[in-house]
């Protein structure tokens, strides 16, 4: 039942071999659905270019699909797979901060990343800030250290906080995401006269 | 041809037609979710690798090395009755509250859990399995065994001795004068006044794998 231990099972070498393919296909897909560009990441904020939300939000329910069906078939532990756990104020004062860099930078961390490796300066500029940053929180956070552990809520779930049925969740979720493409399709088409090519 | 039927509609459909029948499907339950994890963990249970010895329990309760947990399953009635010093009583359907918990132990926690015999201890061990799979061990034969072992006669209705762990039913076999709970001397005896026993130990300390990842 996965997930595998796989440096047991390949060793160190083989886990990092594996480990570099799918940073790989990652990155590949990646910069070649446009996400190395920071102009194309901020345009779903200005619904300019939807095309990541649609890309991101579709492989989160196929994700999410794939994980419960294979739970659901004993094929996969989800309690043993990450979950990160909720710190809920801090969560969604972190969220606002990374929400309004990526508006204003126009990268997330991960997309900075595939910027670089293209040689975007303004991507190398972005990592750059992220270093600076990482090293500021970690040298300044004992100050703020009892409310970035406060409100712990463990490893919380949406169907725990709707008290639903997994499955209904998932459901759920799909068609949020299907709303949303349709209307921020609209929305777009309101502002701009024009929708991406599907 | 109508634009209707293009990729994304279908792609659409098929996620939600998928969503629809995991909803019927459901989620495996605790017993379920063991029946998936028997093949790589129940040799454990077969080869008693994971039931230990009252003697080694209390070695383990005097040994200031490991974070020792001990779950006392039992009814509340056999509970008030005895119990084992620091043991927490826990029903086996309060289990998954504990997830986080087990989730979270560290690298020298060690879990025993206890019932009167090995039947809702065994029951218990696979839904713990199943939780959070933390270093769980199951006490032996049970309070019962525990009591045979470590029991003080004078304790026991009739200065009852020995009870006979044949044919297990979940039931406490030493019928006590008193209620006494953990303060009972077979609670947790002097190890160095009671009879030395020979056992193979079964507890071993694990090393955690680290679980990583998500995305910036």
């Amino acid at each position: 039942m996965a997930p595998y231990d796989l440096a047991g099972t390949l060793g160190v070498t083989g886990s990092y071999l594996v480990y570099l393919g799918i940073g790989f296909g990652f990155g590949f897909i990646l910069e070649s659905s446009g996400f190395g560009d920071g102009r194309k990441l901020a345009g779903q904020f200005y619904f300019s270019d939807l095309s990541v939300l649609k890309v991101i939000f579709t492989a989160i329910v196929v994700a999410m699909l794939l994980i419960f069906w294979s739970t659901a078939l004993g094929l996969l532990d989800y309690d043993d797979i990450l979950v990160n756990e909720t710190w809920l104020w801090p969560g969604i004062v972190g969220g606002l901060i990374m929400g309004v860099g990526f508006v204003v930078g126009g990268y997330c961390p991960g997309t900075s990343l595939v910027s670089v490796a293209t040689l975007k300066i303004d991507g190398m500029f972005y990592v750059l800030g992220l270093f600076v940053g990482v090293l500021a929180f970690n040298e300044t956070i004992e100050h703020l250290d009892a409310f970035w552990r406060s409100s712990y809520l463990g490893r919380f779930t949406l169907p725990e906080l709707f008290e639903l049925e997994t499955g209904v969740v998932v459901f759920l979720l799909i068609c949020l995401a299907i709303v949303m493409f349709i209307g921020f399709g609209w929305i777009q088409q309101l502002i701009y006269g024009k929708k991406d090519p599907e | 041809m109508s634009t209707v039927f293009n990729l994304p509609v279908y792609g659409a459909g098929i996620l939600l037609a998928a969503a629809a029948a995991l909803t019927l499907y459901g989620q495996p339950d605790l017993d379920q979710k063991w029946g998936f994890m028997a093949a790589e963990y129940g040799a454990r249970l077969e080869n008693r690798e994971v039931y230990v010895d009252p003697g080694e329990l209390l070695q383990r309760m005097n040994d200031d090395y490991i974070e020792l947990i001990i779950f006392d399953l039992r009814e509340e009635r056999d509970w008030n009755i005895f119990h084992l010093v620091d043991s927490e009583r826990v029903s086996i359907n309060d289990l998954p509250a504990q997830r986080d918990r087990l989730r979270n132990l560290s690298e020298l926690s060690v879990v025993v859990l206890v019932s009167n015999d090995e039947i809702l201890s065994t029951r218990a061990w696979k839904h713990m399995m199943a939780l959070a799979k933390p270093n769980v061990y199951i006490l032996e034969g049970g309070i019962n065994h525990w009591l045979n072992v470590y029991g003080v006669k004078h304790e026991e209705q009739d200065d009852h001795a020995a009870a006979s762990l044949d044919r297990p039913d979940g039931s406490l076999r030493h019928p006590f004068k008193y209620a006494l709970g953990a303060r009972h001397a077979a609670a947790q005896p002097d190890e160095h006044h009671v009879p030395q026993r020979e056992y193979t130990e079964k507890v071993r300390l694990l090393k955690k794998i680290a679980r990583a990842g998500g995305c910036g």
